[in-house]
């Protein structure tokens, strides 16, 4: 039996955001072995500070229709998977001005071209769903727009990969990988509640690091193309809307207000940061956040403010490129060719396309080490997120 | 850029990792003045020690992992700002959560709150009030009366994330847990109550009425509302509590 067990390839995967924690679950549940190495708590980095927002790919539909098709597909998938991880009160996207009611029909059009399910409904309507939504808004289109939580996002999938058998480290780091020849054959680890370091050894490693997928793959003595980009995101202490209100317009600074439990979350600004550890929140930017969010939502600078957070998101381009420019899809990086095999990374994207990542980066584990399953997580309910913790 | 006006301060953390003698170690970060306490611990973090260890994700109040206590009071330090609570001059002093093992500094193990909430068997999603807007510590702060809301065509009803984010922070403050590990706590019995509000199965309501009389339910309980003082998002366990008592006793008294 053990030695059985010895001839499952064993894979590493560093970090426990959206984008580990979907490839955790999809890689035990093709039965292999799977430890997910993760610094802090789960979804402690980019994922968690995340808008909630569960794309329906409008956002997207006119200037970035690759990733505007992922989000509606993972959008209706997620629906089945975690049906009751998510607040399903749809969207509207919105226009306050002519230039955007200019947009409006190259938006159905995108829609359309993305199978997006969009209707332009009587702005009366809107007021009446919505009645806090600016009262000269000019048009409203209503898409299938959903809020997750990020952190039991992550959860729901780490507990289901525990339930077929991977192990989740976290507050350990990994501070080295070992090799031999041109093959990485594990990492060196330091576990932070003990002190201690120790080696893992693996059949493969998965680098699933978001915007320290750079870091990472720089002690593997490669490099990953990706632009770490900060955005800062304002929380009021009361929820002012039902549906997800978006501006009806090509993607700006503060253009979304994704409302949540109790309260309403304003964002986002966009700026290329050297280290994501540790961002400081530029007080001007909370200024346009409740600047842009008040032409939505008139209330929002008589809320008092709940919360400000600010992360770094992976997104992969060249340096110097618009970061708003910057498609939000995301890429596998196969580093073999680097000289580093058994070495993947998968890089950029969203939390709404992380199990949409993990079934690509999965496919790409699984060819590589010559196993034949196929990916089962598009229908498969996930358990309850709460077991991650028994 | 404009500039931030920054303040220099203290924090005494309570340190402990396996198989040492837990002790406090003081640091001193420099934060914007309208930092949350969150971003003075991130700052220790990434300035001083590597080690430190401390749960956190969304930080804005929404996921619960944060908790922990300020001065000995528990808070959500990712909605807690530095100005509020520090009196400029002595450390800022953060320990863990009471009631849970420690794993790491501020690290506990929560998996008996989990544990709790899974008995409970409440759903994390709800039905929706039908108007707007929505606030955890009530609307009096904006002086705006709420309006109801329409239904889109192709929704029956809004829904949304019931106002608990499973934090622990009820059960760190209950000085019952003190007098009984199986008290199910304000959170479990909140989540009771919750489940209960939301089915009319008579087995279903003759569970959830079992768990809440038995030996380790509302009866456990000595009011003395700590849970509902602590509680960031005014769940109110301990009315929660008082509600099962109410609905226990009514049914005692009507089989007579």
């Amino acid at each position: 039996m053990a030695s059985d067990l010895m001839l499952i390839p064993h894979v590493i995967i560093v970090g426990a955001g959206s984008t580990g924690a979907a490839t955790a679950h999809d890689l035990a549940l093709r039965g292999l072995r799977v430890t997910v190495i993760e610094r802090g708590e789960v979804a402690s980095g980019t994922t968690g500070r995340n808008h909630c927002l569960l794309h329906a790919g409008g956002r997207y539909c006119v200037t970035d229709r690759e990733s505007a098709i992922e989000c509606i597909d993972e959008n209706m998938i997620l629906r089945k998977i975690m049906p009751d991880l998510l607040e399903l009160n749809d969207g509207l996207f919105v226009a306050l001005t002519e230039a955007d009611l200019a947009f409006k029909e190259r938006f159905l059009e995108g829609c359309a071209a993305c199978h997006i399910p969009a209707h332009d409904i009587p702005v009366k309507r809107a007021l009446a769903m919505e009645p806090f939504l600016n009262p000269s808004t000019l048009a409203a289109v209503q898409v299938p727009d959903g809020v997750f939580e990020p952190f039991r996002f992550c959860l729901a999938f780490l507990a289901t990969a525990r339930l077929h058998g991977a192990v989740v480290r976290r507050y350990a780091e990994v501070t080295d990988f070992i090799s031999s020849g041109k093959n990485v054959t594990g990492a060196k680890l330091k576990d932070r509640r003990t002190g201690k370091s120790e080696t893992l050894g693996a059949d493969l490693v998965v680098n699933a690091a978001g915007p320290w997928a750079g870091e990472i793959a720089a002690m593997a003595g490669v490099s990953v193309p990706e632009v770490p980009t900060a955005g800062v995101m304002v929380a009021l202490d009361c929820r002012l809307n039902n549906m997800v209100l978006n501006r009806l317009n090509k993607p700006s600074d503060g253009d979304i207000v994704v409302p949540q439990r109790a309260t309403s979350v304003i964002g986002t600004t966009s700026w290329t940061v050297k280290d994501p550890d540790l961002i400081s929140i530029p007080p001007e930017h909370v200024e346009r956040m409740i600047s842009q969010g008040e032409q939505l939502l008139p209330l929002v600078r008589k809320v008092p403010m709940r919360a400000k957070m600010a992360v770094a998101r992976p997104l992969i381009a060249r340096r110097g490129e618009d970061a708003r420019k910057v498609s939000r899809t995301f890429e596998c990086f196969d580093h073999a060719a680097d000289g580093a095999n058994g070495f993947v990374t998968i890089a950029g994207g969203k939390t709404t396309t992380a199990r949409a990542m993990a079934e690509r980066v999965a496919d790409i584990v699984c060819d590589k080490l010559g196993i034949a399953t196929a990916c089962r997580t598009r229908d498969l309910p996930l358990a309850s997120y709460r077991l991650f913790y028994q | 850029m404009t500039s931030m006006k920054m303040v220099e301060v203290p924090l005494q953390i309570f340190r402990y990792k396996e198989g040492e003698r837990p002790h406090y170690d003081t640091f001193t970060v420099q934060v914007p003045e309208t930092a949350h306490v969150i971003d003075a611990m991130d700052a220790v973090w990434a300035m001083h020690d590597r080690s430190f260890t401390f749960r956190r994700a969304c930080h804005h109040s929404s996921c619960g992992s944060c908790s922990l206590r300020i001065n000995g009071v528990e808070k959500l330090p990712c909605i807690t700002r530095v100005t509020d609570v520090w009196d400029g001059r002595a450390p800022l002093r953060l320990d863990p959560l009471r009631n849970f093992a420690i794993v790491s500094d501020l690290v506990v193990d929560v998996s008996s709150f989990f544990q709790r909430l899974s008995a409970a068997g409440m759903a994390i999603t709800r039905d929706a009030e039908p108007s707007l807007p929505l606030s955890v510590d009530g609307l009096a702060v904006i002086g705006v009366s709420p309006k109801p809301v329409e239904l889109p065509e192709n929704l029956s009803c809004f829904n949304r994330f019931e106002n608990c984010i499973e934090c622990a922070i009820c059960m760190s403050a209950c000085p019952t847990m003190a007098t009984d590990d199986k008290f199910l706590g304000p959170a479990g019995l909140a989540a009771i109550y919750r489940a209960r509000q939301k089915t009319d199965n008579p087995i279903d309501v003759a569970h959830l009425l079992g768990m809440a009389d038995g030996e380790h339910g509302v009866w456990r309980c000595h009011s003395a509302f700590e849970c509902t003082a602590a509680c960031p998002q005014a769940v109110d366990p301990a009315g929660k509590i008082m509600a099962l008592r109410r609905e226990l006793i009514g049914r005692r008294f009507k089989k007579r």
